[in-house]
Order: structure tokens, then C-alpha cells, then sequence
């Protein structure tokens, strides 16, 4: 067994594909790598047993067989070389051999065999749209997720497929983001929770890419494939909690104002907030929104002013300024709307401009009770 | 009777066996059978039994168990309130034709003074069968009535003709009925109070009449100051109308006794919402939380804290329950648990707040999921 690869090009493969490995493991074999080879061929795959990410190589072979290379050892060898090929030798004595211009490697294998063996997607639905676009709804959306061991459904995003849209739902009970595209569609009804680790992955590796990404799927694993590569998961089982249902429905009072301005404010004001509540105040009467944190502990106190166009009562609503500041931070837009409607219900936080066609976005916080 | 104390005439009216006879009335087919209105066989309570079945010995509060094994051609009946309480407002409508002293002492209970009444009728006696005959054609249900000079009496009086009957004690007729009560059917003696008295020689009220003050004071403390002066006809409480809650609770009893404040945990959050969603309703909040944990041998232990300060949000409430229930370790499996909240707003000593009550307290709400 024998093959001949660019250097950078294998790195790049390889570093995408460690994303998946983790840092301790208890199964030994998942801290390889597992070459399959095949004429022209070589197929990288890496493993959490939750997630399996693969990808394949074109390498200049004509060889067969199944290999599990360390990882580690593997990726640091490659960092330090400059561009040039390499070959791979496998020996008998259960070493590879890598020869590159500087000199001569050997690196222990195990056998390909025992690596684990990735999930076959049966009778799955499926869907597709651009690198892109499955990378910003994850975006807009991982932040919102929850890391509650008590609640596993919500530490992942829900998706939601239809013939109307694909809508990608995140929430830790605080917050909650809601990000719709009115402008794909899926062939069938389907909804499931993606984990965090593998949306992030694609989130980094699809991130401004045009290619286009085939999801499938079906109850319990999910499949994303795109150009070379492929990652496979397993769903986070459970029912998603009815999210629509805590969307107020009524807020006859609607702030809107500049974002940046916003966000720089609660920054700076919240640096007078308590250190465990975060929380800040908004104040807004007429055209003036009254921006004001203290931590009563160290005497500290902070009070900005900023104008807004509003609608509605004269209203007082606490807020813990992280979420907010995620939430201002996670928008693009240059101006944002805040309804609400009482001191007790969330406020629903919205971009007024800079969205795509048929892309909306809805996030939700809940106040923090200011008690006096 | 006691000099200076002008004589009331009050109408205690109490509707039969309520919450049952208002499913037979909307269910035709169980007219005639015995029914239980209650949290079912297996492990619920009756919260209220027909006639039917009280012939069987079913009582209300009985577990559903016994009721089964007393009567086992049972039927259970899941409560419906909001029916129950749409029944008893207009029951609590037609009271009102005759006076606003009207104080309810549940859904299917209330006393009214019909000293001065709206129809400028004399006769309490008379309003009573009237106000029955009017809630049997409008609302089809059968009410008993006790008519008497206080509350106390009229209450006890209630219960003499029921079902579907009633009873005057005039005010001359007070002191002869009083003295021949069972103590058992004193309103206010339990189960414990009346044991106690049978071990004192009080059976009957004459017995009860024939102890000192000083006696009824040194046995039962403040109650025996109320025991002295029920039996001699005095009961000065008036009919309040709207009489405020003094707290409310909400509670659960569970199918399979819970091991883990884990799971206890997610219990609470659904006992605090629906304590939320009662407290908005009255639109109170309180400052005492008490957490009620009844284990599995079925012995009762609360908890309880009060704040300094008034809270009716969910997420305060359980906030607070939380901290009561890793206050202490549990003795055993728990059955039910329940959180309530006393020391109402309503109470109006909200202004008594002391100066270091400034202090602010935030909370961080969570969506309802």
C-alpha cells in the first residue's frame, strides 16, 4: 500500500477533518485518522462516534486498503513541511513510512478495521441550498443555544423544514433566536436538533462558500455533504420546546434606534452593572431611550442617554446586557427595533434593514425583573 | 342572648354534594349512580362524592383507593372547575338579588345577612326557600339552607335537613338547640378537638356550656375562648363579602413517589406556574413561600421563608422553592409536593415595609416552555 500527495494539500484536508477528533478520548482508535485507499483514491475520515467527518483525496496511487494513522503525530509532522509532495509507504512491521525531501518518518498504525464505522443514513429526506447560507443561519443561531445537561434539546439548533421555508430555531430560555428563509423549501415536513460541535464545523468550514450542500436526513442522524466531504451525526433526541407559543404576540411599544449606537452604550454601561445580574435599564419616555446600570455593592453608577424613535407608553424594563449584547453584536443591520409589551415579557429584538431576500430574523430576551 | 348586640338574621346556603351533582347534571347518564369527582383510582383523592356513593361511606378527601374498595362500582369523574366555577357565580348572582353581604366560603358554599335585604322580605326563613327554589329552576341544582341569628349556627344549621332541605333555629330556639349539638357537629371541632373533649366529658353542647372560661381557656387556649362563647349563641364574626384569600397554593401528587430533587425540580416549575397563574387571576402577590412535602408514608413537612418583599412571578417562586427544597435532605420518597404564598398584599399592612428593604433584587426570567 502506497501513495503520493501534495503536502498542503493533505494539511488542509486533515486539519478541517481534526476539527472533529476529540481532546481525550476513551476509545484510543478515535485519535486517528482513517485512510482508505483505493486506485486514485484516498478517503480521510475522522471520528467523535457522535459525529464522523470524511473527505476525499485524489492522491496518485494505485493501491488498496484500510489504515487508522495518529492524528496528532500526523498534523505536526505536516504543519513544518513547505509545499512538496510525500509519499506514504505502509511496511509490514506496522509502520508507515513518509518520505519527504528532508528525510525519512515511521509512524505506528493500527488497523483500519477498528475504526468505527460511520452510520448509513436509511430512507432519508432531504434538502439543499448554498455553503453560505447554511453557515450564517448557524451563526445567527449557535449563540442562543443552551448548555443545560437537563435540558440536552436545547444545546442544539431545531431545525425546521417545509414546503414554506426552512426555519432554524435556538434558545437557552433566556434568549431565543428565530431565523427564517422564506426562500428555500424542502421536499418533506421534517424538524430535528442539530448538536453544537458539527454545526459549528460546518459553520467554519462553509463560511462564505458558494457550493452548494445536500442535507440529508431522517429521525435519529443527519448527513451534510458538499464538494469532497461529507459529515455525518447523530440528532439530539427529544421534543423541542413549543417556541412559538412564548413569542408575544402583542407589543404596543416599538423602540427603534441605530445598532452600533446601541450596542456601544450598553457596553460601556454595563461596566457598572452588578457583576452577577449584568443587568442594565432601560428607561424610555418620548424620543429618549435612558440607559442605566449600578452596582450597588461598589458604588458604582452609569447613565447614558440616546435618542430612538418610539412608539408606545412610558416604560421601565430591565435586562441583563450580555444577551443584549450578544443579540446586538450577533445583527448587521444599522438600525434595530425592540417591542415590547410589560416589564415581565420578553422583548423581541429585530433588524430593520440589510436582510437578504426572504431571510427574517426574530430574537427574543427576557427582561430581568428590576425589583423596586 | 347578649345585650347590645342587635340580632342578624344569616342565611347560610350550601349547595349538594356540588361538584358531583353538577357532573350528573351535564351528563345525564350518571344521574342515579355513584360518582366521585377526583384525581381517579389509582392514586388520586375525591374531592367530592353523590349521595349515590356517600351511602357507601365515600367521603370527600378519601383516597380513591378506599372510595374504589368501599364502593366498587364507583364512577370517577375528572374535576372540572372552570364549569364548577361558572355554576357557582350564577348561583352567587341570584344571592345577590337579595343582598351584597354576601361572603362565599367556597364555590358551592356562602353566608348571607339578610338583616336588611334588597326585597324587603322579614322572614330569612322564607328568602331561604325562595333563594332554593330559585337556584333548583334556574341553575338545576338542590341546596341546603341554615337560617339563624350568626354564622356559626346558620353553618351548623345547614347541615340538619340536607339534602335539598332547611332548617331555622329562631333566636329563642338558640340556646335549647345549641345545648343538645353533638359536639361533633360543632363547626370548628375536628377529629382531634372532639377526641380531646369526649376525654374532658364534653359530648354535647350543654356539657361544653357547663365548663368555665377559665377551664375551656387552660385546655384549648384561644379556641377556648371561642368554644365559651359559640355555645351561649355569640359569634360576632360578620358576613364579609369578598373575604380575601389568606393564601394560595398550588400542589401535585404524583403517580410514582419521587427519589430526586432533580426531578422534584421539574415538578416545582410546573406547580409554580400554575401558582402564577392563580395569583394573576386575584392579582396578589405575597411574601411567605412555604414548600409542602408530603412523603410516602404519607407524613406532611413544610417549609418556609418569608422575603421581604412582594412576589408573584414564577420564576421568584421557584427561585424560593428551589432554595426550601436543598434546604434540608429528604426523609424518604415524596408523594406530593406543593408550594403556596401567604402573607398577602391584601392584607393591607404593605406599607409596614422596613427601610432596609431597598435593597433591589433582580431576577432573570425565563420563557414558559
Amino acid at each position: 500500500m502506497k501513495f503520493i500527495v501534495s503536502s498542503s494539500y493533505l494539511l488542509k484536508q486533515l486539519q478541517i477533518l481534526g476539527g472533529v477528533i476529540n481532546n481525550s478520548n476513551t476509545l484510543p482508535i478515535l485519535d486517528n485518522f482513517l485512510f482508505e485507499l483505493s486506485p486514485g483514491k484516498l478517503n480521510v475520515s475522522a471520528s467523535d462516534l457522535e459525529t464522523t467527518m470524511s473527505a476525499v483525496l485524489d492522491v496518485d496511487t494505485d493501491s488498496d486498503g484500510s489504515i487508522a494513522v495518529p492524528a496528532r503525530l500526523l498534523l505536526d509532522t505536516l504543519k513544518t513541511f513547505p509545499e512538496q509532495p510525500l509519499t506514504f509507504v505502509v511496511e509490514d512491521n506496522n509502520t508507515i513510512e513518509i518520505s519527504s525531501n528532508h528525510g525519512k518518518y515511521a509512524l505506528a498504525y493500527a488497523d483500519g478495521a477498528e475504526f468505527p464505522k460511520a452510520v448509513e443514513l436509511s430512507d432519508p429526506s432531504s434538502t439543499s441550498m448554498i455553503g453560505d447560507v447554511l453557515a450564517t443561519a448557524i451563526g445567527k443561531t449557535i449563540f442562543a443555544t443552551g448548555n443545560d445537561d437537563l435540558r440536552p434539546v436545547m444545546s442544539g439548533v431545531f431545525f425546521q423544514f417545509s414546503q414554506e421555508g426552512l426555519t432554524f430555531v435556538s434558545t437557552d430560555a433566556h434568549k431565543l433566536v428565530k431565523y427564517q428563509r422564506n426562500d428555500l423549501e424542502a421536499s418533506q415536513v421534517a424538524e430535528f436538533i442539530m448538536p453544537k460541535k458539527p454545526l459549528n464545523l460546518l459553520k467554519g468550514i462553509l463560511a462564505g462558500s458558494e457550493t452548494e450542500v445536500t442535507i440529508e436526513y431522517n429521525e435519529s442522524n443527519a448527513k451534510f455533504s458538499f464538494e469532497n466531504t461529507e459529515l455525518i451525526c447523530r440528532l439530539i433526541d427529544g421534543k423541542y420546546p413549543n417556541y412559538e407559543a412564548v413569542i408575544p404576540k402583542e407589543n404596543p411599544n416599538k423602540l427603534s434606534i441605530d445598532r452600533t449606537q446601541f450596542l456601544n452604550s450598553v457596553r460601556r454601561v454595563s461596566i457598572f452593572s452588578n457583576k452577577t445580574t449584568h443587568q442594565i435599564r432601560l428607561k424610555i419616555a418620548g424620543a429618549e431611550l435612558n440607559i442605566s446600570a449600578e452596582d450597588i455593592d461598589y458604588s458604582n453608577k452609569a447613565e447614558e442617554r440616546l435618542s430612538c424613535d418610539y412608539q408606545g407608553d412610558d416604560m421601565q424594563i430591565g435586562f441583563n446586557s450580555r444577551f443584549l449584547t450578544e443579540m446586538l453584536n450577533n445583527l448587521n443591520s444599522d438600525e434595530v427595533s425592540l417591542e415590547m409589551s410589560l416589564p415581565n415579557r420578553a422583548g423581541i429584538l429585530m433588524p430593520v434593514d440589510g436582510l437578504d431576500e426572504g431571510e427574517q430574523i426574530t430574537m427574543l430576551v427576557m427582561p430581568v425583573m428590576l425589583n423596586n | 342572648m347578649e345585650s347590645g348586640f342587635s340580632l342578624r338574621k344569616i342565611i347560610h346556603v350550601d349547595m349538594d354534594a356540588f361538584y358531583a351533582s353538577v357532573e350528573q347534571m351535564d351528563n345525564p347518564e350518571l344521574k342515579g349512580k355513584p360518582l366521585a369527582v377526583g384525581g381517579g383510582e389509582i392514586r388520586g383523592v375525591v374531592s367530592a362524592a353523590s349521595y349515590e356513593a356517600r351511602k357507601f361511606g365515600v367521603r370527600s378527601a378519601m383516597s380513591g383507593a378506599l372510595a374504589k374498595k368501599r364502593c366498587p362500582d364507583l364512577i370517577f369523574v375528572p374535576p372540572r372547575f372552570d364549569r364548577y366555577r361558572e355554576i357557582s357565580k350564577k348561583v352567587r348572582a341570584i344571592f345577590y338579588d337579595y343582598t351584597d353581604l354576601v361572603e362565599p366560603l367556597s364555590l358551592d358554599e356562602a353566608y348571607l345577612d339578610v338583616t336588611e335585604n334588597k326585597k324587603g322580605n322579614p322572614s330569612a326563613t322564607l328568602i331561604a326557600r325562595e333563594i332554593r327554589q330559585r337556584i333548583l329552576e334556574e341553575v338545576g341544582l338542590t341546596a341546603s339552607a341554615g337560617i339563624s341569628v350568626n354564622k356559626f349556627i346558620a353553618k351548623v344549621a345547614s347541615d340538619y335537613n340536607k339534602p335539598n332541605g332547611q332548617k331555622t333555629v329562631n333566636p329563642e330556639e338558640v340556646p335549647e338547640f345549641l345545648e343538645s349539638l353533638e359536639i361533633r357537629k360543632f363547626y370548628g371541632v375536628g377529629k382531634v378537638t372532639a377526641e380531646k373533649m369526649f376525654k374532658l366529658g364534653i359530648f354535647t353542647g350543654q356539657d361544653l356550656k357547663a365548663k368555665s372560661l377559665e377551664f375551656l381557656e387552660a385546655q384549648f387556649g384561644k379556641s377556648g375562648v371561642f368554644y365559651y362563647d359559640v355555645v351561649r349563641g355569640i359569634h360576632r364574626s360578620e358576613v364579609k363579602p369578598n373575604r380575601a384569600p389568606k393564601s394560595v397554593a398550588a400542589e401535585r401528587t404524583f403517580s410514582d413517589n419521587l427519589t430526586s430533587e432533580v426531578f422534584m425540580m421539574e415538578k416545582l416549575e410546573k406547580i409554580a406556574s400554575e401558582l402564577a397563574r392563580r395569583l394573576e387571576r386575584h392579582q396578589i402577590s405575597g411574601k411567605t413561600i412555604t414548600l409542602k412535602i408530603k412523603y410516602s408514608d404519607f407524613t406532611l413537612q413544610t417549609r418556609s421563608k418569608t422575603l421581604n418583599y412582594f412576589i408573584s412571578d414564577k420564576s421568584l417562586i421557584l427561585e424560593t422553592a428551589r432554595e426550601l427544597l436543598y434546604q434540608e435532605k429528604m426523609q424518604n420518597s415524596v408523594r406530593l409536593l406543593g408550594i403556596s404564598l401567604a402573607n398577602l398584599n391584601t392584607g393591607g399592612d404593605e406599607d409596614k415595609e422596613s427601610p432596609d428593604e431597598e435593597k433591589t433584587v433582580s431576577v432573570q426570567l425565563k420563557f414558559d416552555f
